[in-house]
């Protein structure tokens, strides 16, 4: 099943503080245009692994690869949303997603020694922000500094500063959990037409832009945004050993312009309550891992 | 009422009300020393206090052999010292306080022996610069350098820990910046404005301690003239150096404000 373009590959990761075991033999596998969910009962090593995915905090055990590249610091490759945002306050939001292709077409001396050459690369790089901010919706705000803008733009604005640059993978560590829910629908549908992008991208032969990996608490919402859900949880028969990925399914896609029929993954999210965050539910961690099979399925019967 | 705002006719109305006082408590506190000794030059009146302007404006010297002015004399010689001393001090601080902020080694070494430094009154070091540094200009600029280098240092360290958050720094780094670019491009542009409103609190204390070595040592200089003029009594030059002193931080005041404004427009106020 391994193949060499995968967005990301997580192989027998384990980790653990002193003598507790953090996370133990896990492995994932994220191929291009994507948007896959983590959810997991709080402690069980989401961080964790995000902060090992990103490069901050390498694993004990195991390897991370993105886009085949063994994964030892953070990285272009790999971009990163929080949930408070973190933008840069000194910048609008406008050079705020200019200042990663800043950073990744210029280098320091450059922007110092050569300034009419650099100020020319720079006009080009607030257009590209400028049209990166229309595209969700945030023109107006462009010459604003995050201080002036609200929970939801700064949210967009830092979604739009990771994906300029085109990272072989995104993280979205609970990006909409300090928002109100009409702020939160209106960034779960920008995310939803990212996926749309991602599947135009796939018809017409091109690899898809967009490889997230989102975090979040609200099972609803990860089940609404992602064409994927995987579930960390030491809630199985070897827990004592650490969080391992007790279930990994696909679920249904939704269009960003459809209305969100929240009774259609009832039974999904209820299976995934079940599966990931029951402690009295004992299984063998392997019992809802089952994602690739399933697809390998879906594509033999079309 | 607590926090309330009042119109702002009346608050720069209030403002000039206070300058008002204290000219009115001063002319009638001279008028009254005037009419007990008419010789007194303890509280020069207005118009003592414009013989002291003409006095301080003069030029010196002779046709054949022309000197300066006294305040254009003493003005040169401070506010070069002034000038020096701050920028090696704040470039000093600004090097040691964001390293002692970005890397824990830096802050290791440097920690104790700042915290020891900025507990001695920086007067109280004088001797001490006046045997390293000599009797010359490198004396009043060290003088002004690390009596304000210890404290703006800490207040740097400070802010990059507070106000340059982790997350920050690795988001730099996920959009490709390099070790240095974090340092110039994040950390140093994220507490600019910290640096200059720091600055702007160690005017008055620059100005202390400059006037403090121009006074035992100098021969020239704000300091010098108002030893020598203290020492004569002639009290209309003396209060109009410090008036002069007082202006010269406010104008310093005025324009780090109006650079901060400029260059850190995020900051708000």
């Amino acid at each position: 099943m391994q193949t060499s373009d995968d967005a990301l590959r997580i192989e027998n990761l384990s980790h653990w503080y002193g003598d507790f075991r953090v996370l133990n033999q896990i492995n994932l596998r994220i191929t291009p245009g994507q948007i896959v969910a983590l959810v997991g009962p709080s402690g069980c090593g989401k961080s964790t692994l995000l902060k090992a995915i990103l490069g901050t905090h390498p694993a004990n055990e195991g390897r991370i690869l993105v886009d085949g590249n063994q994964v030892r610091t953070p990285s272009r490759n790999v971009g990163i949303v929080y949930q408070h945002y973190s933008l840069f306050d000194f910048l609008t939001a406008e050079a705020n997603v200019a200042f990663g292709l800043k950073l990744d077409e210029s280098s320091l001396a450059f922007r110092m020694l050569m300034i009419p050459q650099w100020l020319k690369m720079r006009a080009k790089h607030i257009e590209r922000a400028r049209a990166f901010l229309d595209s969700v919706k945030l023109g107006a705000a462009c010459g604003k500094y995050p201080a002036e803008l609200s929970g939801g733009m700064r949210q967009r604005v830092a979604i739009a500063q990771a994906l300029i640059l085109k990272p072989k993978l995104v993280l979205l560590d609970e990006p909409f959990g300090a928002l109100d829910e009409a702020t939160r629908e209106s960034l779960q549908m920008m995310l939803l037409g990212f996926y749309q992008e991602n599947l135009k991208a796939k018809q017409e032969g091109r690899t898809p832009e967009y490889t997230i990996l989102i975090v979040t608490h609200e099972l609803n919402e990860a089940i609404y945004v992602a064409n994927r859900v995987v579930g960390l949880s030491r809630f199985h028969d070897a827990g004592e050993q650490g969080a391992m990925i007790v279930y990994d399914r696909p679920c249904p896609i939704f269009l960003p312009d459809e209305p969100k029929d929240v009774e259609s993954f009832v039974q999904q999210r209820e299976e995934l309550r079940k599966a990931v965050f029951d402690p009295s539910y004992v299984k063998h961690h392997s019992k809802y891992v089952s994602f690739w099979e399933q697809l390998s399925e879906l594509a033999a019967s079309s | 009422m607590i926090h309330r705002p009042i119109p702002g006719w009346l608050y720069y109305l209030l403002g000039i009300a206070g300058v008002m006082v204290v000219a009115c408590v001063y002319a009638a506190l001279s008028t009254r020393q005037t009419h007990i000794n008419p010789d007194q030059s303890v509280m020069p009146g207005f118009s003592a206090l414009g013989e002291g302007v003409v006095e301080i404006f003069k030029s010196r010297g002779n046709e054949r052999n022309p000197r300066p002015s006294w305040i254009s004399n003493d003005a040169s010689a401070t506010y070069w010292r002034l000038a020096l001393g701050l920028a090696s001090g704040v470039a000093l601080s600004v090097v040691v306080g964001v390293s002692m902020g970005a890397y824990t080694a830096a802050e290791a070494f440097f920690n104790p022996l700042i915290t020891f430094f900025a507990k001695i009154p920086p007067t109280a070091m004088l001797a001490v610069y006046m045997v390293v540094f000599g009797m010359a200009l490198k004396m009043y600029v060290a003088m002004v350098a690390f009596g304000v280098f210890f404290t703006m240092a800490q207040a740097i360290y400070q802010s990059v820990r507070k106000d340059v958050s982790t997350d920050l720094i690795d988001k730099a780094y996920t959009l490709g910046a390099s070790e240095i670019e974090v340092l110039y491009e994040v950390v140093w542009r994220q507490v600019l404005p910290r640096v200059i409103e720091n600055l702007r609190l160690q005017i008055g204390p620059a100005m202390v301690f400059l006037i403090a070595a121009e006074w035992a040592f100098a021969d020239q200089g704000f300091g010098y003239t108002l030893r020598q003029q203290s020492k004569l009594l002639n009290m209309n030059v003396v209060y109009l150096y410090l008036a002069i002193l007082g202006l010269t931080g406010l104008g310093f005041d005025w324009a780090l404000m109006r650079l901060r404004r400029w260059l850190c427009p995020w900051f708000g106020e």
